[in-house]
């Protein structure tokens, strides 16, 4: 467990790991360890290291955490965080990695910044470049989302976190379909398919395009569910003729049919170019979706405005001083109560605010208060993806995988082993 | 598994064949000889093979294990790195790497029941500390291609899929050799088919043509394989343990390492 009792960098010990790296304060816990803050004595750069824990079961190294070495080893791009180093230490295996000054959740969040259309457009730019690297290298992401996309300190966005990584493109493999958090999953994953393609990292993209535009999460579901519930609303309930494939996926019930409502009406600010775009990404049959290159090709990024330079960006806030303004964004409501481990806001905040919502143990206990309302209004106003009305302009805190989807993942994983053991 | 070999890692790291099979000062100093080092290569090859056929792994995973192994030792001395805690290690970390994790306690415990030598029994500490060794001495670099896949494609385009387990075979012997550390997975693939080729007698000659491949390499691959095959007189195509060696010059080579 990490300890926020004594965030004073001044007072953390100072101490040479490996001979190379002079530890600083801890930043958060990550998926699979302690991240801690460090300059590299060699070159004076501010690097972020992962100690990964050893796993409980005297399995080794980390499965998650060998995952991610192995493909960001393949993975050098600008838009891709980079893995500096890795080295045993004590008998840990620890990862040196540019440290990241924030990520594109808490810019989305900064209500202080404005987000001009070319800014946006310079975010998704970069968002896509990044993946349609990762496509070209046959690795799919699987759990593309606003926290996951790391920006640096001269504003260069770089894709983050492939503990969820895969190598794709052999015919047939089947994959686990509990991947990505609920808000970011492409249709076909909500009805279950086990083989899949970068079209599942696309959607992803898409809806992230659509958070810059609203400054909101655009498909809050609240359940498996509720989350087609709340695509089929926006997009219309896709009929076999949009989705030949859909009716044969391994979860596929059939909802009520709702028309699409126009796409303007969703994003009353955003362009011609950029609707199409949209529209193109969120295209319901994985085959005929829009892929990462083709995207970034799209006369979208061509057409007025051009995208802001990367350094041009707005400033995002401070890891520490989004502290407290994270804290008073989680207002209690009422309402069915979700816990969900906010592992990934962890990893990259600091919290060196007042963290009211600590437990004693260092349990965090953290009050999703989601989409109950929504739920419960859905008989009388079915597919309402507008949640203002709601929330009134605060962002809901963002579920990332629960402990259910994890487990569930984790099952998942291992019958997916299981299931590769006599191939 | 479908990737980019040309920008891959693996590519870039492909050596030159005078920078392969090179003892180490430390093994030299040891006394082992190149022909004992080529030797305890092959031999732990056969056990990393016959480990996995316990365990039941893909032969993806086989042949990854055999390629980290041969990395290994291209930079890394036997008299440091004991062979026998080395090998089982490598299969661990590729059937990690490869997606088809196999547990440490169960490798040990067949480790155990395969052989009685007490220098290969090793615990699952020893692997777990070893597995850090390793992806050091790999330098994180785990991902690696192999001949199987272009093998069946090249096979079908040629429409001579009835030669696959010939030239499967043959592309399973080659990691008996360092080639897969040498040459792109493809050529040694072609080089296999080749072979297959001409002992069963397929004209293939306006094929290989159209391919537009180096044919000398494929010709220089396909000579190693064959002089392997005649200087260890194998049995060439059953995907068996190259049978000749005998166990005394093995366990002779490896007391001199004397590193348990």
């Amino acid at each position: 467990m990490m300890s926020y009792q004594d965030p004073n960098p001044a007072a953390a010990e100072e101490k040479l790991v490996a001979e190379r790296y002079l530890k600083r304060e801890i930043l958060g816990e990550g998926t699979y360890g302690v991240v801690f803050k460090a300059i590299d004595t060699k070159t004076g750069q501010t690097v972020a290291i992962k100690k990964i824990r050893l796993g409980k079961y005297k399995e080794g190294v980390n499965f998650t955490a060998l995952r991610e070495i192995k493909l960001l080893k393949e993975l050098k791009d600008p838009n891709i965080i980079e893995l500096i180093d890795a080295f045993p230490h004590k008998g840990n295996l620890h990862l040196v990695f540019e440290f990241m000054e924030s990520d594109l959740e808490a810019v989305i969040r900064d209500r202080n910044a404005v987000l001009s259309p070319a800014d946006i457009k310079s975010y998704i730019q970069m968002t896509l470049k990044g993946l349609a690297f990762c496509h070209k290298k046959w690795v799919l992401h699987r759990d593309m989302k606003p926290n996951n996309l790391l920006i640096s300190s001269d504003g260069q966005l770089r894709l983050g976190d492939f503990g969820l990584a895969r190598i794709f493109g052999s015919p047939d493999r089947k994959f686990t379909h509990q991947v990505f958090a609920r808000w970011y999953r492409a249709p076909e994953l909500l009805f279950g398919t086990k083989q899949y393609g970068s079209g599942v990292d696309v959607w992803a993209a898409g809806c992230i395009f659509a958070e810059l535009l609203l400054r909101r999460p655009f498909l809050q579901g609240s359940s498996d569910i509720d989350q087609l519930g709340k695509i089929f609303a926006a997009f219309g309930t896709p009929k076999p003729s949009q989705w030949p494939d859909m009716v044969y996926l391994p979860d596929y019930v059939e909802y009520q049919f709702v028309p699409a409502p126009p796409l303007r009406s969703l994003f009353p600010m955003a362009s011609d170019d950029a609707l199409d775009l949209l529209s193109r990404m969120f295209t319901y049959d994985p085959k005929a979706r829009i892929s990462a290159q083709q995207a970034l090709e799209h006369r979208y990024f061509s057409s007025v405005p051009a995208p802001t330079k990367p350094s041009l960006l707005p400033r995002p806030i401070r890891k520490g001083e989004s502290a407290n303004q994270k804290t008073t964004d989680v207002v209690p409501q009422d309402g069915p109560v979700v816990l969900s481990p906010p592992r990934k806001s962890r990893r990259v905040m600091g919290f060196e605010g007042n963290i009211h919502h600590l437990g004693k143990a260092g349990e965090q206990v953290w009050d999703v208060k989601h989409m109950g309302e929504a739920s419960s209004q859905s008989g009388e106003m079915p597919m309402s993806v507008d949640l203002e009305a709601i929330f009134g302009s605060r962002p809901a805190p963002r579920p990332t995988l629960n402990s259910a989807d994890r487990s569930h993942l984790k099952r998942k994983l291992e019958l997916d082993l299981e299931s590769e053991y006599h191939q | 598994m479908a990737a980019n070999f040309w920008a891959s890692s693996h590519c870039k790291q492909l050596l030159d064949p005078d920078d392969v099979d090179v003892l180490q000062p430390l093994d030299r100093e040891r006394g082992l000889t190149q022909e004992e080092f080529k030797l305890i290569k092959i031999h732990m090859t056969n056990h990393i093979w016959k480990l996995a056929q316990q365990v039941k792994v893909r032969q993806r995973v086989i042949a990854t294990a055999v390629t980290y192994f041969r990395r290994v030792y291209t930079r890394k001395s036997m008299t440091e790195y004991d062979p026998r805690l080395v090998a089982p290690t490598c299969l661990y970390l590729a059937s990690k790497a490869e997606e088809s994790t196999v547990q440490a306690r169960l490798l040990v415990f067949y480790i155990k029941k395969m052989c009685s030598d007490e220098k290969y029994r090793f615990e699952i500490k020893d692997i777990l500390e070893m597995e850090m060794k390793l992806l050091e001495a790999l330098d994180y670099y785990l991902i690696v291609f192999h001949p199987y896949r272009a093998l069946l494609q090249l096979l079908q385009d040629a429409g001579m899929t009835d030669l696959t387990h010939f030239a499967w075979g043959l592309v399973n012997d080659t990691y008996k050799m360092d080639l897969i550390l040498i040459y792109p997975p493809y050529m040694i693939a072609l080089a296999c088919i080749y072979i297959a080729s001409v002992l069963k007698d397929k004209e293939t000659t306006a094929w290989f043509e159209e391919l537009r491949v180096d044919m000398n390499v494929v010709k220089n691959i396909s000579i190693e394989i064959l002089d392997f095959y005649d200087y260890y007189k194998g049995d060439t195509c059953k995907g068996e343990p190259v049978k000749g060696i005998p166990e005394e010059r093995i366990n002779a080579a490896l007391n001199k390492l004397a590193t348990k």
